[in-house]
């Protein structure tokens, strides 16, 4: 079996899609452990897709694809890992793009990244106003609320959102990140926002600090 | 791990044409008239004596060759439009004529900036080793000349002392300066022939070049033209580059500069064709413009630099001449804002002056005056971005990505697209123009692209290790520096 997981991870760093997808397929069908395709297949060659950014070994489009290979072979070995009564995911995060803002390509670059390390990601999607993100903060209790937006005109409402937190009583139950082009450390410091990244892989990194966890949650 | 040998050529495709027909027509004219008229300054009486035999006006007690019109078009039909500098490395040789655009080193910059202390100083021997070790390991350098004067040997021995630093420190053809004397020319050929094997073997694969400078305007030193006659017979090719300063030593105006420069580079073509026919040789205009306040070289040369690389580049075409032209240059004293759009410009001259075979010069700064090692690996950066746009148009049906277009839609993205992948590489990536964030560029301690170059030059230096010579032919080529020294020694006080 960790041979086919070795074969698993392979197909990862080679963006073989199918080669994945019918790796993952034999495995589970296989009976073997869920929890264990999870970690050492897929996160795994998730972290090490993220060392090979990190080091310039491998481009963003590459990391974008490897993470869509993640979703799929994950909704492969999520039935089965909560058949068996496992721990499907850690910790989750809320994210939006913010209210007057259309631009949400940077943000799904990071929910979609998120996932590959075990996030449960909530999308509110884009143009979302801060009523809806404290009304989700308030049913989902994340760990996590991400804010990004683009443009200069949308960025004060990232402060918005941090005061609707601190007026609602929610601000110390949750970590806050924020991104965007115009979004820089200073910002965030200002606003008063738990962290800040410049791009998504840093983003993934940040969202595991903030977590308290350099490893994936979950494990 | 053994990483692949190989040149990186500029492939031009785009030609903008600064002067029309007619007036192309006008400036060829008018050189032939100076070249009839007032004909050029060749102090060698030998060759003076066969060029009259050729049918050339001399007169022999000013040292003046004047050149009828049609003893200059028949000789210039005679040097080859094509040729090969051959290497040490055959996969490094370069094609001359067939479309590519070869990078040399500067040369014989007088002052180096010291690597450890920052500060310029009078180069060696040894730092002309280092500096030649560095260039063989760049990819974008095609041809090496010395690229600083070798000062610590005696002044009549530095031609033979940068050959052999040159020879033993690279496996890319040399081009060999300082030659300045029939005498200089026969040790460095001995030692191209030692290294390539023999003289047919270094007929065959001419490993060694050399040029001729003139002095402007119109004059050439006779021991250099019978340097360049050696060098030909010795079948190694031999150009001739102009250095002529306008308002000083050509005339101020542009047309003016072209005719006076042309005539000096056709008189020495036409001399070498005369005495050696068929000798491969090139053109070499290089520019340069007087400071109307100093007198000195103008370090702040603008847009008469680009328009006159682009009209020589016609005059090179109509002759059907290899070119030599001047890719790099300029007047700041590091790398900065003024190199970089100097440069900048400059290359994109280049880049638009149709087919250059031959681009000097990288590695130096102030004029040519002073080389820093970061100048070869940054103008390296600059040449290969050029090199990048003039190769990277193309619209084939994978190109126009129609289907990809439409798998993506309005308010996609193309991120995860295969299609992105399979291309994404043809994108241009930099060494050292800086992509860091403003963050991380701050938490670097503010690195600029210099920097990174002093880093990477750092890393070559360190870990490259050309081909060395073999220890016979090493040998050898000590011997006949010895030889030289001795004789060029009882030559001067004899």
């Amino acid at each position: 079996m960790d041979e086919k997981i070795a074969a698993l991870r392979e197909a990862f760093y080679a963006l073989d899609d199918q080669a994945a997808v019918r790796t993952t397929t034999e495995l589970i069908e296989g009976g073997a452990d869920p929890q264990v395709v999870l970690q050492t297949g897929l996160a795994e060659a998730m972290l090490e897709i993220g060392r090979r950014w990190n080091a310039g070994d491998m481009f963003l489009p590459e990391v974008v694809a490897a993470a869509d290979i993640f979703q799929r072979c994950n909704s492969i070995v999520e039935p089965a890992l909560i058949a068996a009564g496992g721990k499907t995911l850690g910790h989750r995060v809320v994210m939006a793009t913010v209210k007057g803002d259309l631009h949400d390509l940077g943000k799904n670059m990071v929910g979609a990244m998120l996932k590959t390390v075990g996030f449960e990601v909530h999308d509110l999607g884009k143009d979302v106003p801060t009523d809806r993100i404290i009304e989700a903060v308030k049913e989902v209790e994340p760990t996590i609320v991400g804010l990004s937006s683009l443009l200069t005109t949308t960025v004060p409402e990232q402060r918005n959102v941090i005061r609707a937190l601190e007026e609602n009583g929610l601000r110390r139950s949750v970590k806050v990140m924020v991104g965007g082009a115009p979004v820089t450390q200073e910002w965030a410091e200002e606003i008063g926002a738990d962290g800040f990244a410049p791009n998504a892989p840093e983003a993934v990194e940040l969202a595991l600090r903030l977590a308290g966890s350099e490893r994936p949650p979950g494990r | 791990m053994s990483v692949e040998r190989r040149i990186r050529p500029m492939r031009g495709r785009f030609q903008i044409d600064v002067l029309s027909e007619g007036e192309l027509e006008q400036v060829h004219r008018a050189t032939l008239a100076v070249l009839e008229r007032v004909g050029v300054q060749i102090t060698s009486e030998r060759i003076l004596r066969e060029l009259a035999a050729a049918g050339a006006g001399v007169d022999l007690e000013t040292s003046r060759a004047r050149f009828p019109s049609t003893m200059v078009e028949e000789a210039i039909a005679l040097a080859p439009s094509s040729y090969v500098l051959a290497a040490r490395d055959p996969a490094l040789d370069l094609a001359i004529g067939a479309g590519n655009g070869y990078l040399s080193l500067d040369g014989c910059a007088a002052e180096i900036v010291d690597l450890d202390t920052g500060r310029r100083r009078p180069p060696t021997k040894d730092d002309l080793v280092q500096a030649t070790r560095l260039a063989d390991a760049v990819d974008e350098v095609a041809n090496l000349w010395p690229c600083v004067a070798v000062t610590d040997v005696p002044p009549h021995v530095q031609a033979v002392h940068q050959t052999h630093a040159q020879l033993a420190s690279s496996t890319k053809h040399v081009t060999a300066m300082s030659t300045f004397s029939s005498r200089d020319a026969r040790a460095v050929v001995e030692m191209a022939r030692v290294v390539a094997g023999g003289d047919e073997a270094l007929r065959a694969r001419p490993i060694l070049s050399s040029f001729q400078c003139s002095i402007s305007p119109l004059s050439y030193e006779g021991d250099v033209m019978e340097a360049a006659v050696e060098f030909a017979n010795a079948g190694l090719p031999c150009g001739f580059v102009a250095m002529a300063i306008g308002t000083a030593t050509a005339p101020t105006t542009l047309a003016g500069h072209l005719v006076s420069v042309n005539a000096e580079l056709l008189a020495g073509i036409v001399t070498l064709e005369t005495l050696v026919p068929g000798a491969a040789t090139y053109y070499g205009p290089y520019q340069a413009f007087m400071d109307l306040q100093s007198g000195g070289i103008n370090l702040a040369w603008g847009p008469e630099e680009v328009l006159f690389k682009l009209a020589a580049a016609q005059l090179a075409r109509r002759y059907e001449v290899p070119m030599n032209i001047l890719g790099f240059g300029t007047g700041a004293k590091s790398q900065d804002w003024q190199a970089g759009a100097q440069h900048a410009i400059a290359l994109m001259g280049v880049a638009v002056a149709g087919e250059a075979d031959m681009i000097a010069a990288t590695g130096t700064v102030y004029g040519s005056r002073v080389f820093a090692f970061e100048n070869v690996v940054l103008d390296a950066e600059l040449f290969d971005l050029v090199c990048h746009m003039l190769e990277s148009v193309s619209v084939s049906d994978e190109d126009l990505a129609l289907e990809v277009i439409e798998a993506v839609g309005p308010g996609g993205h193309f991120l995860s697209q295969a299609h992105t992948r399979a291309h994404m590489r043809e994108l241009w990536m930099p060494r050292f123009f800086g992509r860091d964030t403003w963050e991380d560029w701050e938490a670097a301690g503010r690195p600029d692209p210099r920097d990174r170059a002093r880093e990477r030059l750092r890393q070559i230096l360190t870990e490259h290790e050309p081909e060395p010579l073999d220890a016979d032919v090493e040998r050898e080529l000590l011997h006949i520096i010895d030889v030289h020294e001795r004789e060029s020694e009882g030559a001067k006080h004899g």
